[in-house]
């Protein structure tokens, strides 16, 4: 079976620094793979580069067997490859129901049955439709931020810190949908600085620390690993 | 005086719908490439122009001109619009704002020295909308024109509303205005819709450039003044709301319709001026501060 | 410190072929298209210390013009001044205005500033054409010829001279108003806003400054119109000059005194090739506005620096930057909520002076909050901040700066005109002390070199080097080993450990502690806004509630 995410020697660029080396990783459909370092490791600028707003400066991508290197942000998006950004950046103007519109496909219909159901998904939505999303609470706008994300039924979902901020009874409700988005069949590449939220959700983990992979492997494994603490830290 | 209320009323409430077109055009712009389109005040010029020519057209018998030519001037603004997209703005994407200002500044010169040496300078009067005559309302004689004014300006407001608030189409718009690359990233094309604010501006320009043009004649001088009044409509509603400006637009043209009728045009229109410098001044960030959330 | 410039001498080239020109042409009719060339350079020179140099489109350039304009002719022929001192006034009445002017409209985004300014320069052209006092609509006659000790300069080339002398005053002026450190101060306020106030550089000063500068030369340009022409009307205050004066700008190149006057030289000829034409010649601004800001945004001055690049200045010897030592920075209280996130909670420390804190922190802690409310760049919330013995929480950045405190940033705004030396020179007391900050951060040799072609790591050592060359007492550090090699890293903790040897107190915040356990005295962990731990490197390493901060909350390892 051809896997649903390829990274094949993936080098990433900020402003004309190397802040992503060389690294490779394959995903199955259904997997979540969590990427694990301290700030300014590269989690957050991979996964920019898979969605498609930073540069890849080598190696190549692949969604589902076709090369997507070359793909602006807008065609990967609609490739497929769905980015849930760090800060979540909602339109802080459209209501709920709006941004959820916007961020959907096929007729009305259509549109309107996905919509019911991310509310089924995220059940705290339902009761807000018309309220504009600058006036949600952060965990309400984190729900809103995966929700837009992954309405049209993505293939690879691009997940960055979604549990920053967020009170410890609202992490279950996200992280049982990272659970949920899987199940249904899309590969999850999940950054994040929880390590025991994310190493209980993802099947893998990679550790990186200053743009490499410095730890790789089942997450039963990586976290009983000695060196984690320290990798983690940055020591 | 007092029986001049009603007529007061009908004036403001004209004048303010025309501006409020115009200052709907100026936002949305403002709101698509995050910078200001000094041109639009030639725009809605250029649409009073067009509304004499195609009226010209019309059989001298026609009743409803102006409203016969209205979708054809919105059509021809909206054309404009996107040609303004395609020379001044889409070259410049990458560049810092102040370029799209000078080179609306450079288009918005070219259009009005480019209708004065073809048309020349000379005021022209633009079709009414029904015809001609008046009713009386309220013991005040009031012009058919103004009432059409106040409706057709009335629908097209209502109409922009509808479109940006409920369709989807409206809705991928003021989220691509927004965060445009949060839109790319959901798979809005965001050069379709900014296209298409241009063209919208360009449209609604071309309303108000109509109306105007019966009201109070249309000569090819006739832009800065009217950009600077969406202008500062902006600034009045607050930088970047859609209806906020149109709201300020209202407010514009209350306080010149009052002033100029209790003491004279020019001394509402210097204490516009001095009154926005005096806004500026106390509030460097405008009278409401700047629309919520945008980010760079 | 300037080297020279051959592109002087492409345009004295240029000059003097044009010269050669007119004297071989000769007639009254050309003297008098080189008379109105040298006026509106006059004006253009000007507006480029505003629009170039400030970096604001402020449209009010042409109403000062037309202003100075209206001051001669009043001054001379209502009250019987003579013309060359009516000149005098025609430059002071608009130059007073533009400071006022500046006052306002100086601290508005540059949105406001085209309106503020467009709306002043609407006023003056209401106030001309209805007052009558200022002459009405018909303006004001009878405005006398120049005359210098009795000799009359009307016309022909003694007003073309007298022009073009005009036009090497305002060249010489708009030289010194932007050479040497107060060039490199006014780029560094135009293209690293955030990071001049951090380096005591304080806009207003410069652009009360400057908007007096720029409006005294349109209205030195606007009073020769007057003497030439001998009447004034209300069309001098119309958008037309200013237009004129913009489409002179853009296509000279944005902030470029000589490449305005090429420009001049191109443009204003134009209206005359289009008579009979009713003013057709601005569809020709326009469209030359247009191609020049698409095609050449950087102006014909820009081209030419292309084909002969700017030389770089000629930095002076080697000096020594006098700290002021022995300074230490304390915190008390620090608090910051953003609605309703609290980013800072009561945050206490002291930072000694020899000594080096870090300061960590997850994500979202507060760290980069905490330098922003100590060197000012916000100052909402509330705390107290003691430099030694002054406290500092209600000063200014720019003042927090000159009284020692210098602060290095995660991002650093880089001006990408200057050279090496001129962004450091910038901040600097002097030439000799922007050579030695070069010297410490190992940038010396470079500093001839184009800050733009410096490499990331290159550009931390030179936000460095600037930060240094303000004498600091007090420096706090943003992530300074972001993004560095195993060696550079190296060599910056031997230069942080010597700066605080010396006696600076350091705070340095960092991700990566593999770089600050070792270098750190102390250590101070912050999570949610909150203190949860200091001590030194191994303590704080140790503690068990900083390993949960970091590593999430329910991780027991």
């Amino acid at each position: 079976m051809t896997p649903r995410l390829v990274l094949d020697g993936v080098s990433v660029a900020r402003s004309d620094t190397v802040v992503v080396e060389p690294l490779s990783l394959s995903m199955d459909a259904g997997e979540v793979v969590a990427l694990l370092g301290a700030n300014g490791a590269g989690k957050s600028s991979l996964i920019e580069a898979v969605a498609g707003h930073l540069p890849i400066v080598a190696g190549t991508l692949r969604l589902d067997g076709r090369d997507v290197t070359a793909g602006s942000l807008q065609a990967r998006a609609r490739a497929g490859i769905a980015w849930c950004p760090e800060g979540r950046r909602l339109f802080p103007g459209l209501t709920v129901e709006e941004t959820l519109d916007v961020a959907a496909t096929g007729n009305r219909r259509v549109r309107a049955e996905a919509i019911e159901r991310m509310f089924a998904l995220f059940p705290a939505l339902a009761a807000h439709r018309k309220t504009p999303a600058w006036q949600l609470s952060g965990g309400q706008q984190q729900m809103l931020a995966i929700a837009r994300a992954v309405i049209a039924a993505p293939r690879v979902v691009l997940l960055d810190e979604p549990s920053l901020g967020l009170a410890p009874a609202v992490l279950d409700s996200v992280f049982d949908a990272v659970r949920r988005l899987a199940e249904d069949g899309a590969a999850v590449l999940l950054a994040e600085q929880n390590v025991a939220r994310a190493l209980a959700v993802a099947g893998r983990t990679l550790v990186l620390a200053r743009g490499r992979v410095i730890l790789e492997g089942p997450s039963e494994r990586i976290a009983v690993d000695p060196t984690l603490p320290g990798a983690l830290l940055g020591v | 005086m007092i029986e001049a209320i009603p007529q007061l009323l009908v004036n403001a409430l004209a004048l303010g719908s025309t501006y409020a077109l115009a200052a709907l055009g100026f936002v949305l712009v403002i709101n698509a490439v995050g910078a200001v389109n000094f041109a639009h005040g030639e725009l809605v010029m250029l649409g009073g122009f067009v509304a004499v020519g195609l009226a010209a057209t019309l059989p001298e018998t026609a009743v409803l001109p102006g409203l016969i030519v209205l979708p054809g001037v919105m059509l021809a603004l909206a054309a404009v619009g996107l040609v303004l997209a395609l020379i001044g703005y889409a070259p410049l994407r990458r560049a810092p704002p102040v370029s799209v200002f000078i080179s609306t500044i450079a288009i918005g010169l070219i259009i009005q020295h480019a209708v004065t040496a073809g048309i020349g300078p000379e005021p022209r009067v633009g079709p009414p909308l029904i015809g001609t005559g008046s009713v009386e309302l309220f013991g005040a004689v009031i012009a058919r024109q103004q009432l059409a004014t106040i409706a057709v300006a009335g629908l097209l407001l209502v109409a922009v509303h509808a479109l940006l608030k409920h369709t989807r189409f409206g809705r991928r718009l003021r989220a691509a205005a927004q965060d445009p690359v949060m839109a790319r990233a959901i798979g809005i094309p965001v050069v379709l819709t900014t296209a298409a604010s241009f063209a919208m501006a360009g449209a609604l320009a071309g309303a108000a450039g109509l109306m105007l043009s019966n009201q109070y004649f249309v000569a090819p001088t006739d832009g800065a003044v009217l950009m600077l009044k969406a202008y500062v409509a902006t600034v009045i509603g607050g930088w970047g709301r859609v209806w906020g400006a149109a709201l300020g637009a209202f407010a514009i043209a209350a306080f010149e319709t009052v002033v100029a009728a209790s003491v004279s045009y020019l001394v509402a229109e210097v204490l516009l001026y001095v009154g926005v410098l005096a806004l500026l001044m106390l509030r460097p960030r405008g009278l409401f501060g700047e629309a919520e959330g945008r980010r760079a | 410190m300037r080297a020279i410039d051959r592109r002087g001498w492409v345009y004295a080239l240029m000059a003097l072929l044009g010269f050669a020109a007119l004297a071989a042409a000769g007639d009254g009719y050309a003297l008098r298209i080189a008379t109105l060339v040298g006026i509106y350079a006059i004006a253009a020179i000007g507006f480029q210390l505003v629009f170039g140099h400030l970096g604001l489109l402020a449209l009010s350039q042409g109403a000062f013009f037309g202003i100075g304009a209206y001051a001669l002719a009043l001054a001379t022929v209502e009250l019987g001044v003579t013309p060359l001192p009516g000149l005098l006034i025609a430059v002071l009445v608009p130059a007073l205005l533009g400071a006022l002017v500046a006052l306002p409209v100086a601290r508005l985004e540059s949105h406001y500033v085209a309106l503020a300014t467009l709306g002043l320069a609407q006023l003056a052209l209401l106030l001309a054409t209805n007052l009558e006092v200022l002459g009405g609509a018909n303006g004001v006659y009878g405005v006398p010829p120049l005359t210098v000790l009795g000799v009359n300069l009307a016309e022909g080339w003694p007003m073309l001279v007298a022009v073009w002398l005009g036009v090497a005053l305002a060249l010489a002026l708009g030289g010194w108003a932007t050479a040497g450190r107060r060039g490199a101060r006014l780029t560094t306020l135009r293209d690293a806003p955030l990071a001049a106030p951090a380096l005591g550089l304080d806009p207003m000063g410069y652009r009360v400054g400057m908007f007096a500068l720029a409006a005294g030369t349109a209205g030195l340009g606007g009073g020769l119109q007057a003497l030439d022409l001998g009447v004034v009307s209300p069309a001098v205050l119309r958008f037309d000059v200013m237009v004129t004066l913009l489409a002179i700008a853009v296509v000279g190149g944005r902030g470029s005194g000589l490449g305005a006057v090429a420009a001049a030289a191109l443009l204003v000829p134009l209206p005359e090739l289009f008579r009979g034409f009713e003013s057709g010649y601005l569809i020709v601004y326009g469209g030359a506005m247009l191609a020049a800001i698409v095609l050449l945004p950087r102006g014909l001055d820009g081209a030419l620096a292309r084909m002969v690049p700017r030389p770089a200045p000629i930095p002076p010897r080697q000096g020594t930057v006098p700290p002021r030592l022995g300074v230490a920075l304390r915190v008390e209280g620090l608090s910051r909520r953003f609605g309703g996130v609290v980013a800072l909670d009561g945050v206490s420390f002291t930072v000694p002076s020899g000594r080096i804190v870090g300061l960590i922190g997850a994500n979202g802690s507060g760290k980069t909050t905490a330098l922003n409310r100590i060197s000012g760049l916000d100052r909402v919330g509330g705390g107290e901040m003691w430099l030694g013995k002054t406290r500092i929480d209600t000063l200014s950045p720019a003042r927090r700066a000159r009284l020692g405190l210098a602060r290095g940033f995660q991002h650093p705004e880089i001006p990408a005109d200057l050279s090496v030396f001129e962004v450091v020179v910038a901040a600097a007391p002097s030439g000799e002390a922007a050579m030695a900050a070069l010297d410490r951060t190992g940038l010396i040799d470079r500093a001839r070199e184009p800050a733009a072609s410096l490499g990331p790591a290159a550009r931390r050592g030179l936000d460095l080097a600037r930060a240094l060359a303000t004498g600091p007492s007090v420096l706090l550090l943003d992530e300074p080993a972001a993004g560095l090699t195993a060696e550079e890293r190296d060599r910056l903790s031997s230069l942080l450990r010597r700066l605080a040897r010396e006696g600076r107190a350091l705070l340095v915040v960092e991700h990566s502690m593999d770089f600050l356990l070792p270098l750190a005295d102390r250590i101070i962990c912050l999570d949610a806004g909150r203190v949860i731990a200091e001590g030194t490197a191994d303590t704080v390493a140790a503690d068990p509630a900083v390993r949960t901060a970091y590593l999430g909350r329910e991780v027991v390892s």
